[in-house]
């Protein structure tokens, strides 16, 4: 069974508890429960330094194989609520993954460093002490070396890419080509769908491959239902197993372990919680104080053609407004799925589908601190029910956001934009006629958006009233339960939160194996 | 008396809705996993309206399957999803009741419709100032156009086909055997190809950058 003899490694699937055909209970000192980013980097740190770590993950391995060009295949088997999943109050898709190696299997491989400021607000408005961006440089840089984190090269930007910045020259905004975790990538714009050039790093075959070897155990396909405790201690956790792509549950399992570690996302670590007795919410924290950063995404068609296929998926980008509130980057995906967001009907709709070949699609997130919202479980349920609203102003914000990205593809020579702004015509022709984002009086609703970058429900907060968590991700008012995912974000980061999540487990692993 | 005069509206009001979901849909054609053929009648007819013959695509909504698409999506959505989906499509089919299209016969389901008030349906929904109704347009247009610019006669001629890849194998690739599958399914290291990335943390050598417009197998 061992996949390492040596060390007692090994990762289990759905077709192994099938065989075993019975309920079961293991022990550990550490479980961790969600293989994303965060969950990944503490199961390998710990591991590393000797501890006996199991790492349950409710999704199944993809190998490459199973990777479907297909958007809408690809989101029903890769994601939670086979990708439809939504919030309500503001109608917002959300995108949540359901796998082993969590979002980063299906990301764009972007890891950006927050700037210094937005470590300054964090620790000011949230009394987090040790929280500085000094603080975290070193588990940056320890994340980035072990996974290769560098500049798109030149050679695999491709013309869309490049476009966005000639577009930024021509105005004087800055921009830079995007950091991120991949080794040799070759430009197949494949990110979003699972890197079948097995370029991107992402967790299950970066960082759990290498834990493994170390002695974790990797067990997937398990639904973690309820954290087991007593008073302020837990003492591990239990669940079903549950096949993949269906759902449907079966045996029944338990894991005893001397620490747990929840880092099963943003929205299904406050669930657990809720599930679990309504634990570690002394605060009256625990769900609430959602926040997204809702992206928005202009289209532009330029006379030449660009073969958008070709070239990294999201690799270059500009910080210059960020204190402004969003970030700008290109980006791409499976064809068929950009198409989606192709305004008109009939013939003007097919139309606009010919001209794919000559279109880039440039992005905006936006730091919406003003929007927030709740996470609630449902009745039998595991999944969340998401209560959040765009505020009038973050909207404006969005709205000068893509105002922004409308000077930049003109800039660029794009002969027309593709808005998406309801109220306003399907197609914008120059950069005069783009002023007419300027002042529009936009509401919420005139704009689709969508996001996957999720935060703050069981924020860290040096003060126990007010936060579930403190810097260490250790539960106020628990002795050894820590939360490690983008939850324990005090504020949305305004930049895309993957390496600041891993460089947060990295000091959280290391904070927990000094107390083991 | 007013009982049977009651109980003869209802029977006459149930026999109407009957009629107009159920009955006069064709009986022959592709039987799907889950698309009843009602529902396949609907997506046929918005696809044709959608995504008509153009110079620029090889292919319109009517030649595209797209009923056959929406089916092998229906079959991998978690069940919940399949049938939001679902009522999704009735709902479309039926709103012509609360939304009728202009000219004679407006009220006629949707798939019953001429063209011309298909294509005027759909403007109403895009155009409407509830958001939650051009929102529901766009869930529709979403399997559809996934469905019509992601068929593969669409990609190629649009000169955005995936690329052809093999991929190269990685230490990860010995650990997890495809989904739902036993171990016996894994790879063997003998058959590794030579070329075969190393794990990280080492760096595996670099490949070249894809050639743009030229299909591409690794070694």
């Amino acid at each position: 069974m061992s996949d390492n003899p040596d060390t007692g490694g090994e990762v289990r699937v759905f077709s192994d508890y099938v065989r075993e055909a019975r309920d079961f209970t293991e022990e550990a000192d550490v479980v961790v429960v969600g293989s994303g980013p965060s969950g990944s980097v503490v199961t390998y740190e710990l591991a590393k330094a000797g501890h006996r770590v199991i790492l349950v993950e409710e999704g199944p391995p993809f190998t490459p194989q199973e990777f479907s060009p297909d958007g809408n295949i690809s989101m029903a088997r890769t994601m939670r609520e086979g990708g439809l999943r939504s919030t309500t109050g503001t109608l917002m898709p959300v995108l949540q993954a359901i796998c082993l190696g969590g979002g980063s299997l299906i990301n764009s491989a972007m890891c950006v460093r927050p700037p210094g400021f937005i470590f300054d607000e964090w620790s000011t408005r949230f009394d987090l002490e040790r929280t500085t961006r000094a603080d975290l440089d070193p588990h940056f840089d320890a994340v980035s070396e072990f996974l290769g984190i560098a500049p798109t090269p030149e050679d695999v930007q491709g013309p869309r890419n490049l476009l966005f910045r000639e577009g930024c020259d021509a105005l004087g905004i800055a921009s830079e080509p995007v950091d991120r975790n991949v080794r040799g990538c070759r430009g197949s714009g494949e990110c979003y769908t699972g890197c079948r050039t097995r370029a991107k790093q992402s967790m299950d075959i970066s960082y759990i491959p290498q834990a493994i070897q170390l002695g974790a155990r990797v067990l997937t396909s398990l639904q973690v239902q309820r954290v087991l405790s007593e008073g302020r201690k837990v003492q591990g956790v239990e669940g079903q197993v549950v096949e993949p792509f269906s759902g449907r549950t079966s045996h029944r399992f338990k894991i005893r372990a001397r620490w747990v570690v929840l880092a099963a996302g943003c929205m299904a670590t406050p669930v657990l919680l809720q599930k679990s007795g309504d634990l570690a919410n002394g605060s009256g924290q625990v769900g609430r104080n959602l926040q997204f950063h809702p992206g928005s995404a202009v289209a532009g068609v330029f006379p030449q053609a660009l073969n958008p296929i070709f070239g990294g998926t999201q690799s270059y980008q500009s910080l210059a407004f960020l204190k402004e509130g969003f970030k700008l980057e290109t980006m791409w995906s499976a064809p068929a799925a950009l198409a989606v967001r192709m305004p008109g009907l009939g013939d003007a709709l097919v139309k606009h589908f010919g001209e794919l070949p000559r279109t880039a699609v440039w992005d905006a997130i936006a730091s919406t601190h003003r929007s927030t919202g709740s996470v609630k479980s449902r009745f039998r349920s595991m999944n969340p029910a998401i209560r959040w609203r765009l505020h009038p102003e973050d909207m404006k914000v969005m709205l000068r956001s893509i105002h922004v990205l409308a000077q930049i593809f003109f800039a660029a020579g794009a002969e027309k934009i593709l808005p998406g702004v309801h109220g306003l015509p399907d197609e914008l022709h120059s950069a005069e006629e783009a002023e007419v984002l300027r002042d529009y009086p936009i509401r919420p609703g005139d704009l689709v958006t969508a996001s996957s970058h999720v935060f703050c429900t069981t924020r860290m907060h040096g003060d126990a009233s007010r936060g579930v968590v403190d810097e260490d991700g250790l539960c106020h008012g628990f002795d050894n339960l820590y939360i490690a995912d983008t939850g324990i974000f005090p504020r949305c980061p305004s930049v895309n939160p993957m390496l600041t999540a891993m460089a947060l487990a990295h000091r959280q692993a290391e904070s927990l194996g000094q107390r083991i | 008396m007013a009982d049977i005069i009651w109980a003869g509206i209802f029977i006459a009001l149930l026999g109407m809705a009957l009629g107009r979901g159920w009955a006069g849909y064709s009986r022959t054609g592709p039987s799907y996993a889950v698309l009843a053929r009602r529902e396949a009648a609907f997506l046929e007819a918005a696809a044709e309206v959608l995504f008509p013959p153009s110079e620029g695509l090889p292919l319109s909504g009517a030649e595209a399957d797209l009923p056959g698409y929406a089916d092998r999506y229906l079959v991998v959505l978690p069940v919940r999803q399949r049938n939001l989906l679902r009522a999704l499509f009735v709902l479309f089919e039926h709103a012509t009741l609360v939304w009728p299209a202009a000219g004679r016969g407006g009220f006629r389901r949707f798939s019953s419709l001429s063209e011309g008030q298909r294509l005027d349906v759909l403007r109403a929904w895009e155009s409407s100032g509830l958001y939650l109704r051009r929102m529901v347009l766009t869930a529709l247009k979403a399997v559809l156009i996934l469905g019509y610019v992601g068929h593969p006669r669409s990609l190629g001629a649009l000169g955005l086909a995936p690329w052809k890849l093999e991929s190269p194998r990685v230490e990860a690739d010995y650990l997890y055997p495809p989904i739902g599958e036993g171990r016996d399914r894994l790879p063997d290291r003998a058959s590794a190809p030579a070329s075969s990335p190393l794990s990280p943390p080492l760096s595996p050598p670099l490949s070249p950058p894809l050639i743009p417009g030229v299909d591409q197998e690794t070694s």
